[in-house]
């Protein structure tokens, strides 16, 4: 039953984007605007499939259909409810066809907000790409990926269940979601790039039009890394919440060319210049978030986050070079009409700022992808297998970011076209002076390492920075007589907050990746010991029988108050014990405890795990920040008079481009 | 009197050079404990039977073992590099999560740098290209152009700047 709906909702789905796509190809070559306005039916279409599709995976997990093979392999009778609805994203069938809802409700978001200009060709040619990109996700579903195909065989009357990992903790049911919402949101501004090339209209429309489209994404992706981070932290029990593994890096590759796009876009929007720049970054964006699926679902590369693996990976491959191979040649073919008319006068200025921000995250982007292909790079070529991780991240990344940190100190402060050294001093002076005492302060406290302290001089820097940059936009507000939140709102605004939650995600980094301490305590049932100022009571232990684990609990007491309780999980059909880590939160630093090894005999002793890991809440604050910072600068800002006609018509065309941006999306806030 | 205006900074410029000057010494990773020590190492080095995790993440029986042989060297007084020459004889290059400078292998080290390098001067190169046009030359007719249109308007300058 439930398997004939998910078919029935592929095919639907898979045959919607395929008609989509004809029928808008044959609309936009033949000039029928009567066929472009058919479009809302087949992204209804589309959507109807995507939704069929995920209600009939989850009939059949909650009513455990064992027949249908993806629930055999990765549902059991004795999951929990929050698991068996996140079961569907645990492995890879089941995550294709929430990748095809996201992108589904993409699509008919985008056809509806873009409901008045059917008829525009840029708006055509988008829909016809977002229809493109169904097809392929719908088509892998159909094919190579079908969730909904049958057992060999008997039916069997339970199953494991999700790899225990993802059944321990409930931001599991969270994470992918929030990822997928990044990830397949820069499908929209992809589309509208490539729609700006084919159509040749490569003015500063469809930038406008996509702007909280991609700032929207890009807010989703930040979160989805973060809980990424936090699930690791929680769950993993090595104290630490980013591996450099390549799943994570993955995930990192489109956050960083998209963090540099919503930067070098404002160039563009501003100047009218780094056209081709930023096509290539949107369409980066986009590629890399294909061949971040294909490195870790192929099974190419080894990542502890690849749950499962299959054969789908020439596909995503296949994609990925047709994206690439498109996108390149489009813009070959448009050489001509994406010469830029303007200039940048000085370095010391903002567009200036933003060109080296530009650099410096596509070196940053550069760095984590070469480290994480290597190895199989240097494999291909000579046989020999090496391993690129931690040490060699740490070290690439820490000079790029502290470089980032100091744009951030001092890119706001930067005028357009040209600086003085007088209105720097001015500006900057207050800011430096924090960036100073932060430095001292941190050094005052026992902090030492040239890396750390300066990225806590450089945050205090970046941080008074952006309060001045607040300060100033309130004062604004308040003279134009409008109410003092109104400073916190709009896109420049809003940045501002999100470059406060980067500080402190700085620092939190900067601090937990070097001062945390170590060690392990063997206790005797109501044994204490001290380290790092804390002391530590181990009470005792007791162990749990569950349906499908075996849980083994170790109390103990922290500072003669609280009791904590790392715990070691024996799942019945897994071999290696997993551990629950327990952790006391703090502003200063976690105490963060696992149980190491559990006594044979409750009387024995037990091994704790202690790890002080300073200022790791930091990271997490930082990361809410960034996301009300998103959502702010998602709100309409003070509106600001277009200071000057800067935008120049592109070459080569005749008269200013028939952008007609100003009916569906005003170009607000250009600061 | 540009001392004036420059004083602060150099005094800022003064502080922060005495604060990295103090906090710049951590006391190299000989003076950490033992246990920062083995967890720092452990960080380097691939588990040989994981899919991508350092020996740190990892709890397979093999991350532990080789958990317990770095505690047991570093409690023992061997320095790090002798550790981790320990673990390449034992295991091979490819157990070290730093990869060679050498050889094929060292381009994951230099290539990012050359691309910084060449971004960087491009960046130069067209900071260059862009440099304003020369400023058409002034003659007296423009000049007094300009003054009649001051008089006329007034003196209204603009405030110049974004900021307050």
């Amino acid at each position: 039953m439930s398997a004939a709906l998910g078919w029935a909702g592929v095919t639907l789905g898979f045959a919607a984007s395929v008609a989509g796509l004809v029928t808008l190809a044959t609309g936009l070559i033949r000039r029928r605007p009567a066929l472009l306005r058919l479009a809302p039916v087949y992204a209804l279409m589309i959507l109807g499939g995507a939704l069929l599709a995920t209600a009939a995976m989850q009939l059949a997990l909650h009513t455990n259909d064992f027949s249908i093979r993806y629930v055999a392999e990765n549902h059991s009778r004795a999951t929990p409810l929050l698991f068996t609805i996140s079961t569907m994203w645990a492995a890879l069938e089941g995550s294709i066809i929430l990748w095809a809802l996201v992108l589904a409700g993409y699509v008919v978001a985008a056809v509806h907000r873009f409901r008045r200009r059917r008829e525009d060709p840029l708006v055509g040619w988008a829909t016809l790409v977002l229809f493109a990109v169904c097809a392929f996700f719908f088509g892998l579903m159909v094919g190579p990926a079908n969730p909904f195909v049958q057992v060999a065989g008997a039916v069997p009357a339970d199953g494991p269940g999700p790899n225990p990992l993802l059944q321990n903790h409930v931001l599991m049911a969270f994470h992918p979601p929030t990822l997928y919402l990044g990830y397949v949101g820069f499908t929209v501004p992809f589309a509208f790039a490539v729609a700006a090339l084919v159509t040749g209209r490569l003015g500063e429309g469809w930038l406008a039009i996509t702007r909280r489209w991609t700032v929207f994404a890009w807010g989703f992706l930040t979160v989805g890394i973060i809980l990424g981070a936090w699930w690791s932290y929680e769950v993993l029990g090595w104290g630490g919440y980013w591996g450099w593994d390549p799943v994570e890096n993955a995930s990192l590759l489109p956050w960083l060319t998209g963090t540099a796009y919503l930067h070098s876009v404002m160039v563009q929007e501003r100047r009218g210049m780094l056209r081709v720049w930023n096509l290539s970054l949107v369409l980066a964006t986009f590629s890399l978030t294909i061949l971040g699926t294909y490195l870790t679902r192929s099974g190419i590369l080894d990542s502890v986050h690849s749950f499962t693996e299959s054969d789908i990976g020439v596909w995503l491959l296949a994609f990925f070079g047709a994206t690439v191979a498109l996108t390149i040649g489009l813009i070959a073919w448009r050489g001509d009409r994406l010469r830029s008319p303007g200039r940048v006068d000085s370095p010391v200025s903002r567009e200036g700022a933003f060109l080296a921000n530009n650099v410096l995250f596509a070196a940053f982007a550069f760095v984590v992808l070469l480290g994480t292909v290597f190895p199989l790079l240097v494999e291909a070529l000579q046989g020999d297998r090496i391993s690129v991780g931690r040490p060699y991240f740490d070290r690439m990344t820490t000079p790029l970011g502290l470089a980032l940190l100091f744009l951030m100190a001092v890119a706001p402060a930067l005028p357009w076209r040209k600086a003085s050294g007088e209105l720097l001093r001015t500006r900057l002076q207050w800011p430096a002076w924090a960036g100073g005492a932060a430095l001292v302060v941190a050094v005052a406290l026992g902090a030492r390492g040239v890396a750390p302290l300066l990225a806590f001089g450089l945050g205090g820097f970046a941080a008074a920075a952006a309060i001045r940059q607040l300060a100033v936009a309130a004062t604004a507000a308040r003279r134009a007589g409008l109410p003092r939140w109104r400073a916190a709102v709009g896109r420049a605004n809003g940045g501002m907050i999100v470059h406060l939650g980067v500080v402190l995600l700085a620092v939190g980094l900067a601090a937990s990746g070097s001062y945390a301490h170590s060690t392990e305590l063997r206790l005797e049932p109501g044994q204490s010991a001290t380290f790092a100022g804390h002391s530590f009571t181990y009470q005792g232990m007791e162990t749990v029988e569950l349906d499908r684990k075996r849980r083994i609990t170790a109390r103990v007491e922290v500072d003669g108050r609280q009791v904590y309780e790392p715990a070691l999980n024996q799942f019945f059909f897994a071999r290696q014990a997993i551990g629950t880590p327990s952790v006391r939160t703090g502003f200063t630093h976690d105490v963060y405890l696992t149980l190491i090894s559990a006594p044979p005999e409750p009387d024995d002793p037990a091994v704790i795990g202690v790890i002080i890991q300073p200022m790791v809440t930091w990271i997490w604050v930082g990361g809410g920040l960034m996301a009300l910072g998103t959502a702010l600068a998602l709100l309409p800002g003070g509106r600001r008079r277009p200071a000057e006609p800067v935008r120049a018509p592109a070459r080569g065309t005749a008269g200013p481009p028939p952008d007609p941006v100003a009916d569906d999306d005003p170009v607000e806030a250009r600061a | 009197m540009s001392w004036r205006r420059w004083a602060p900074w150099a005094l800022l410029a003064v502080v922060v050079a005495g604060a990295l000057a103090v906090g710049a010494s951590d006391g190299g990773a000989e003076a950490r404990g033992v246990d920062d020590r083995v967890r720092a190492l452990a960080g380097e080095v691939a588990c040989p039977t994981c899919r991508g995790q350092s020996v740190l993440e990892s709890d397979a029986p093999t991350a532990t073992a080789i958990k317990a042989e770095i505690r047991r060297r570093v409690e023992a007084g061997e320095s790090d590099d002798d550790i981790r020459a320990y673990l390449v004889t034992r295991f091979g290059p490819g157990v070290l999560l730093t990869p060679e400078s050498g050889g094929l292998t060292g381009l994951v080290w230099v290539l990012p740098v050359v691309g910084l390098v060449l971004g960087l001067a491009g960046l130069a190169w067209a900071f260059q290209r862009w440099r304003p046009e020369e400023a058409p030359p002034v003659d007296a007719v423009d000049r007094a152009l300009v003054e009649r249109a001051r008089h006329r308007g007034g003196e209204q300058r603009s405030s110049g700047g974004t900021g307050p």
